[in-house]
């Protein structure tokens, strides 16, 4: 029996808010309007009939506005009676009369109302599915759930196991895309399913104590490489994403990209014990008779069809198991412990780069590491911090849900390339009389083993040749260790031109900490090199300091703003360990290592993340 | 002359796209054509296609078809 788990999901929703804005063109805004009911209960039926011609069951995740209508609720009765399909509740599709009159808001995302709106609206909806189904729902979801919700939610309706919960990567960049519009700011997520902890949804839970009791699923199973650089909605496996991006022939209507994607899903199962997942989500609003942008409806209906059909062909090969919601969620509780991680070694099945990405997350970090960049870290979320975020209307967060990042070579830079500054990135320079050459400037290749607990990415040794004559062969390993809030980087000179000489190996992390592409106040941190009596303090004041200590125990810096505590070590009795503090034009501080190697001499580094207070 | 609407389709701006921006274009009807809000492009339809087409070139495998190792 195959571990690749597929979840299809189907909303009705009755007033897709891109539709109304499409077919109401011309029009006064009216989310009751009867045609657009009509057509889109048409389309639901539509894409329920399609995953069911090809032996696919589905959750119907009911919106408020469905529960309203008979025809929609006689519908989900029907397919779960005959199919098996799961009756779940979601949050998403809010807007319709009955909840406009009741709210007096316009706001239809869950995560944005105030948490006393969140408590009411939740009640309502759950109650009204309860008096139309008779029982509560397992399943629920939007875009995001926040922390508060869902703990209000496993609290209020036990039933509930597993949500959707976060769009991953889906932030800044599909602002971005929608003209800065499109307030869907939740960058920082797991892409696999995960249980969330009560303190942020981001975060896995790393024990029961910080369990919120459900199963989160992303939305859609998004491109780890595309998404990481683009708009999110162009790069899932949801076939109207990739029309959107246009990855498609326009002659032949054909898109391979679409069945590449959810191979490569399928494909890591050979880093995560064996299990693998898709998700496929979808409401009516992308199937308008209308078309959507560019693509006609005849279009639109194939690329959904051949979706359900490709799933549908891996499932009789037994390739697949379809899976509701609530049978996903206990299947991965038993699948699953609570520290271990998902990992996904993802290579460019898109741009004919062939780049390749390494995606580490568990309860205490979530990292991506660039084998296009020597093996350099490019992203780094602090999850040991557990940092409690609420969102919503009342908080300081009324939109953004992002988990802030250390590192986003995105939003601030990466490897630098421009005039002044530096860009957030964790890597490693060699230095060999006057010369040096960072890593980030080798591309290469990994691969991936596990030893016991530890998942262990090893990259392709790569050549540095300095002008000066001397030529070193250099291999990295990171080493993650399942329950630990470290990550281990070995470099080791595996060849030199000339055995005599020593290098020296600079290792560095260059951070700050976000959400967005612009700078936040630095202000408050606080840069430390341990080393007894030797130890120095810098309190950020863009003022350029820095300091190098010999035989140092620790270099770290603290962020108050994300309760989050940075540190590395090092091995080698002559290390010496350094901090610098940056300045108003580069608000970004770097802690780091520096040893002399020789040939068959190993430096090795530890990055750790832990909560400050 | 009368306001713009919809045209046919709901084209996008292909010069906005390129730079990763959904804008629906809007289609003024006297002079057959579609434009942007935002930027400055403008066009018939069949250079709106035709840049549509130019702006696939940044998907170098969009054609190809890979394999994975299975672990089923």
């Amino acid at each position: 029996m195959s571990s690749f788990i597929l979840n299809l999901i189907h909303r009705p929703e009755l007033s897709p808010e891109y539709a109304e804005k499409l077919t109401g063109q011309g029009r006064e805004e009216e989310p009751g309007r009867k045609a657009l009911v009509d057509e889109s209960l048409e389309i639901f039926k539509t894409q329920q009939a399609l995953a069911h011609k090809y032996g696919l069951r589905t959750t119907i995740q009911m919106t408020y506005a469905s529960l309203f209508c008979p025809e929609a609720v006689a519908l989900a009765k029907e397919d779960h009676a005959a199919y098996g399909d799961e009756i779940g509740l979601s949050l998403l599709g809010l807007p319709c009369e009955q909840f406009r009159e009741k709210y007096r808001t316009k706001d239809f995302c869950i995560w944005m109302f105030s948490l006393e709106d969140k408590k009411a609206i939740v009640r309502d909806v759950f109650e009204k599915f309860h008096e139309i189904f008779g029982f509560y729902p397992a399943s629920t979801g939007s875009y995001y759930m926040d922390a508060d919700l869902i703990n209000f939610i496993k609290a209020e309706y036990p039933s509930v196991s597993c949500v959707i919960a976060t769009c991953w990567e889906e932030g800044p960049k599909a602002y971005h895309t929608c003209n800065n519009s499109w307030y869907t700011l939740m960058d920082g997520g797991p892409w696999a399913p995960w249980i969330p902890s009560k303190a942020n949804t981001h975060a896995p839970a790393a024990n029961a104590a910080e369990d919120s009791g459900v199963v989160a699923i992303p939305h859609l199973s998004r491109d780890l490489l595309a998404c990481y650089d683009g708009n999110g909605s162009n790069f899932g496996t949801h076939p109207q994403n990739v029309l959107r991006g246009m990855i498609y022939d326009s002659q032949t209507w054909e898109y391979p990209y679409l069945y590449n994607l959810i191979d490569q899903y399928r494909s890591l199962a050979r880093y995560n014990d064996g299990l693998a997942y898709n998700m496929m989500f979808v409401g009516p609003g992308w199937m308008n008779k209308a078309g959507r942008w560019e693509q006609p409806y005849e279009l639109l209906y194939k690329a959904y069809e051949d979706g359900c059909a490709y799933y549908g062909k891996l499932k009789q090969e037994g390739k697949l198991q379809d899976m509701t919601m609530a049978e996903f969620a206990a299947y991965y509780r038993q699948r699953k412990s609570y520290t271990t991680p998902e990992c996904a070694l993802w290579r460019d099945i898109l741009y004919g780069s062939d780049k390749q990405l390494f995606w580490y997350c568990d309860p205490y970090m979530r990292v991506c590491v660039n084998m296009d960049q020597g093996g350099a870290i490019v992203d780094l979320r602090p999850y040991a911090a557990k940092l409690e975020w609420p969102v919503g209307i009342g908080t300081p967060h009324v939109q953004n849900a992002s988990y802030p990042f250390l590192i986003q070579e995105k939003y601030r830079a990466g490897y630098f390339t421009h005039y002044a500054g530096e860009g957030t990135v964790r890597s490693a320079k060699l230095c060999w009389r006057g010369e040096e050459a960072d890593l980030c400037l080798c591309r290469t290749k990994a691969s991936f083993r596990r030893e016991g607990e530890d998942r262990i990415l090893t990259l392709d040794p790569v050549e540095i040749v300095f002008a000066g004559g001397l030529r070193v062969k250099l291999q990295t390993a990171h080493t993650f260790s399942e329950g630990s809030a470290n990550l281990r980087t070995d470099r080791r000179i595996l060849w030199q031109s000339d055995p005599a000489e020593t290098v020296t190996i600079r290792e560095y992390l260059t951070a700050c900490y976000g959400t967005t592409e612009y700078p936040e106040d630095m202000s408050s941190l606080t840069l430390h090199v341990e080393a007894g009596e030797e130890s120095v303090t810098i309190p950020y004041e863009y003022r350029c300091r820095e300091a190098a200590v010999p035989g140092a125990e620790e270099v770290s810096c603290t962020l108050p703003p994300i309760k989050t505590r940075v540190s590395m070590l090092a091995n080698g009795r002559d290390r010496v360990g350094f901090i610098r503090e940056g300045y108003a034009f580069s608000p970004m501080f770097t802690l780091g290592w520096e040893r002399k190697l020789r040939e068959q001499e190993v430096f090795t580094t530890w990055l750790r993340l832990e909560r400050a207070d | 002359m009368a306001q713009a609407g919809k045209g046919r389709l709901n084209y996008r701006c292909p010069s906005c796209f390129l730079r990763d921006i959904d804008m629906d274009m809007f289609y003024d009807r006297d002079r057959d054509e579609y434009y942007c809000l935002r930027c400055q492009y403008r066009g018939k339809e069949a250079d709106v296609l035709a840049k549509n087409e130019l702006a696939r070139f940044r998907y170098g495998a969009m054609h190809r078809r890979f394999t994975f190792e299975e672990e089923d």
